[in-house]
């Protein structure tokens, strides 16, 4: 073989990859639409944003977070992709980032900026002090529990929503039926979640054992690694909805509210989101975002939004 | 002429060598009618046995409906394998930039570190050794973090590149200079009494063959590099792992979706191995001087593979 | 300083775990690594094939699909091991891959000279494997293996995702209540990068003393 053979060879290898990223790339820009993929319908999350309050121009405060943010044009906001019914993007469809969190981003955009225009920042878990920080992100929607020391670092808007833990047990199980059962059991948790914290306090002489995703908790769980899985319940119901030998048991036991972050110190933001949540509370449009995503795993109405400011750190 | 005892890859089928050798048979003597029986005995063994233990594994995996159609049905969609593949691109993009700019940082590094000049010597060294024991992930985090407060705010991707340049230079830092230190100091030797100045020494002589001794270890490198930018999820950076994570969560299905995962990277890697290889296997071919390994032997009988090895 | 010296029992204990993985997967792997290397030159042609393909397998997978495999996929395949073995043998065999492609290259550095010296003197493969080939190969790649080792340390904080409590794990643990992230995780990189320079130097200290002039 020469080496203008190899040459070649070299040249029609490179050719031929970039004609792959090509049509790779030209086939993503367009958004396709398959029959029966993903249960999130547009024309109920379309009436949470049409009614949205938007901001009147005198509470842009000029030299504010609010107005950086308005000139820019868009939101940078730290939510997850892997979060279902929180902050989920649809494979499908990667434009369309559907959930809780998700929606009340996108009704934060449209106060300030009169349209949904948002850029999504994933964060790990340890990076979001660091994000707010840097100015990398402007807020933060991502089940971010309000504590003390936390707010040492950051800012909290809210609490907007007061989720808890559960339990959840394989289908067969008889033997746990609370969260008062699981002494000297094998518990499963998600790593970086609360109930790293939680669980030992109330069962203290039960095994941990953490996973970092909640796809693979809910195995190990199926596989017998463990005899209880705790998890924020909303989660554990989208999992047992899809997953028939899990199931939930009890009653939620503790309370975690969760905050918007906010860039420590930015006292204008902060009472410009708390403003924001109010009126998004008293218009509806937090009860209808709750309704289409949270709501639609659980029989209960809409709960009540919590009091703003009424956990210590917020 | 190969002078691999063990060749990157099996010898292809055409190969003019008779059936039952292959390119490291010429340790031992050709076996007799009882060692061509033990070794049809071997084959059989060892073939029942894989296939007992495969066959076991995926009736284990069946009986526990791990085959069951609808697990399998979303990867039927066009568009979740684009969704992956689309995240493979941004893998491949921040790994060729890496191993660009690390693959000529580490030859420098290591030339640096070969030099006559304590000083470079010294530095290079210095640079190599931390650069090689901090964590990769470490370094992502203190860019992540301290940079910014220095006012310095890269984009998405460059976050990424930049630790991961700075950690594979290193690597590759010392597998260029193990490469140069495997070859018999008699090459530049003789390249400098041809009159040749150290550099065009260096440039000309050691250093390809060099390259070419270690290339292995340098595609199992890069290999390893494109596995490594998967920590990008710390960055938010759009790489094919994490785009994985967000399928598994979005189907509840963990298993098929790491398969496929699995699947997309052995087929990319894969084919990068076997494409370097054969670049490599055909520029070596190319050149027509022995290489620095092979003592100009003649080749002895019944070893038919050196037929090639006359200058 | 104050949560690391909070939590030091913890942290303690699951450096431990991460010592005791790298340490038994470290030595499994060069173990298996060599044999699989032994396997590419034996006259079964299936064993030649099955070593190539377990190299090429392990090499261009990465590891955290690799861990979440092993721990959720083989217990339906009729293995369930807890989670610390289970990480603990994908390690050694995930890195037994890169150990085999290294003394690949070093047996390939062994002049052919010594092997046709040895088939002279009339040893058997096995003799000529032992005595002659598997020696030098291991002497010419002591740095790569280095690398391979520190490589192989850094990697069993994957085995966090999959439940194992190591350093990682623990560190993020801590930090999920203290909120500290540069503090604390400088501080875990920093004990990585004390076990990554101890293999480097216990590399260079066997590369010396193994060191022949040329």
């Amino acid at each position: 073989m020469t080496r203008s053979t190899t040459r070649r060879k070299a040249a029609f290898a490179g050719a031929l990859l970039a004609a792959v990223t090509l049509a790779v790339t030209a086939c993503s820009s367009g958004s396709t639409n398959l029959p029966g993929s993903g249960s999130s319908s547009t024309s109920s999350t379309d009436a949470v944003f049409s009614g949205a309050p938007v901001a009147s121009a005198d509470l842009i405060i000029s030299g504010s977070t609010m107005e950086k943010i308005k000139k820019r044009g868009k939101l940078v906001v730290a939510e997850a992709l892997d979060a279902p019914l929180l902050s989920q993007q649809d494979p499908t469809n990667p434009d369309s980032v559907t959930g809780f969190d998700a929606d009340l981003a996108k009704l934060l955009a449209i106060y300030i900026l009169g349209k949904p225009n948002v850029e999504i920042v994933p964060p790990a878990s340890e990076t979001r002090e660091a994000m707010l920080q840097n100015g990398t992100v402007d807020v933060v929607f991502n089940t971010y529990t309000i504590t003390e020391e936390r707010a040492q670092q950051v800012d909290f808007a809210g609490p907007y929503f007061e989720s808890g833990l559960a339990v959840a047990v394989k289908s067969d199980n008889k033997d746990i039926t609370s969260s008062k059962d699981l002494d000297g059991k094998t518990v499963i948790v998600g790593a970086n979640t609360p109930a790293v914290t939680e669980v030992p306090k109330i069962a203290p002489t039960a095994t941990v054992t953490a996973f970092a995703t909640d796809p693979a908790a809910v195995q190990a769980l199926i596989q017998g690694r463990g005899d209880a899985y705790v998890q924020d319940y909303t989660l554990l119901a989208s999992d047992a909805a899809s997953e028939k030998q899990i199931k939930v048991v009890g009653q939620p036991f503790t309370k975690e509210p969760y905050g918007i972050g906010l860039k420590h110190g930015d006292s204008d933001f902060k009472s410009f989101v708390n403003d924001w949540l109010t009126k998004i509370q008293k218009g509806g449009q937090w009860g209808q975002a709750w309704k289409t995503t949270l709501g639609t795993v659980t029989d209960s109405a809409i709960p009540t939004p919590p009091k703003i400011g009424s956990v210590p750190g917020s | 002429m190969t002078a691999q005892l063990i060749p990157d890859r099996p010898a292809p089928a055409r190969a003019r060598r008779p059936k039952r050798t292959y390119a490291a048979s010429f340790m031992y003597d050709t076996p007799g009618p009882r060692g061509r029986r033990n070794v049809l005995l071997g084959s059989l063994i060892s073939c029942v046995a894989f296939a007992a233990i495969i066959g076991y594994g995926i009736w284990q995996l069946a009986s526990h409906g791990q085959f069951a159609a609808e697990r399998w049905a979303p990867f039927t969609d066009w568009a979740i394998w684009q969704y992956l593949l689309v995240g493979l691109l941004g893998t491949l993009e921040a790994a060729a930039i890496v191993a660009v700019l690390g693959g000529a940082l580490g030859i420098v590094l290591a030339l640096g570190r070969l030099s006559r000049l304590r000083p470079v010597r010294w530095l290079c060294g210095f640079y190599i050794e931390v650069a090689r024991t901090i964590p990769v992930l470490l370094m992502i985090y203190l860019m992540l973090f301290g940079l910014p407060q220095l006012g310095i705010n890269l984009p998405t991707l460059w976050k990424l590149v930049v630790p991961l340049t700075i950690a594979n230079s290193a690597v590759f830092a010392e597998i260029v200079r193990a490469g140069v230190l495997s070859l018999p100091r008699g090459q530049r030797e003789a390249a400098l009494s041809l009159g040749m100045r150290p550099v065009q020494a260096m440039r000309h002589v050691v250093l390809p063959q060099a390259l070419r001794n270690v290339a292995p270890s340098l595609v199992t490198q890069l290999v390893s590099l494109l596995k490594d930018t998967s920590l990008g999820y710390i960055v938010a950076f759009t790489e094919l792992l994490y785009r994985g994570q967000v399928l598994a969560s979005y189907l509840h299905l963990l298993i098929p979706t790491y398969v496929a995962v699995t699947v997309i990277y052995l087929v990319v890697n894969g084919s990068l191995s076997a494409l370097a290889s054969r670049l490599q296997r055909g520029s070596r071919r190319g050149s027509r001087r022995r290489p620095s390994t092979q003592p100009p032997l003649p080749p002895l009988p019944a070893t038919p593979h050196q037929e090639e090895s006359h200058a | 300083m104050n949560p690391l010296i909070d939590n030091l029992g913890p942290l303690v204990q699951a450096l431990g775990t991460t010592l005791l993985m790298a340490v038994v997967a470290g030595i499994g792997s060069i173990v298996l690594g060599v044999l699989i290397t032994i396997a590419r030159v034996s006259p079964i042609p299936i064993l030649r094939t099955a070593a190539f393909l377990y190299v090429q397998f392990f090499i261009n997978v990465p590891l955290l699909a690799l861990l979440l495999l092993a721990v959720f996929a083989l217990p339906d395949a009729g293995l369930l091991l807890p989670l610390t073995p289970t990480a603990i043998i994908v390690l050694t065999v995930y890195e037994a891959a890169y150990v085999a492609e290294a003394v690949r290259s070093g047996v390939n550095t062994v002049p052919v000279g010594q092997v046709e010296a040895a088939r002279a003197l009339g040893f058997t493969l096995a003799k000529t494997l032992r005595l002659v080939v598997v020696p030098q190969a291991l002497r010419a790649v002591v740095q790569p293996i280095g690398n391979v080792m520190i490589a192989l340390a850094m990697n069993t904080a994957l085995a966090a995702a999959v439940g194992v409590v190591e350093l990682t794990a623990e560190v993020n643990k801590v930090n999920l209540v203290a909120a500290q992230p540069i503090l604390i995780f400088s501080s875990a990189g920093l004990v990585y990068m004390a076990i990554a320079l101890t293999i480097g130097l216990a590399a260079g200290w066997v590369e010396r003393k193994v060191a022949i002039a040329r």
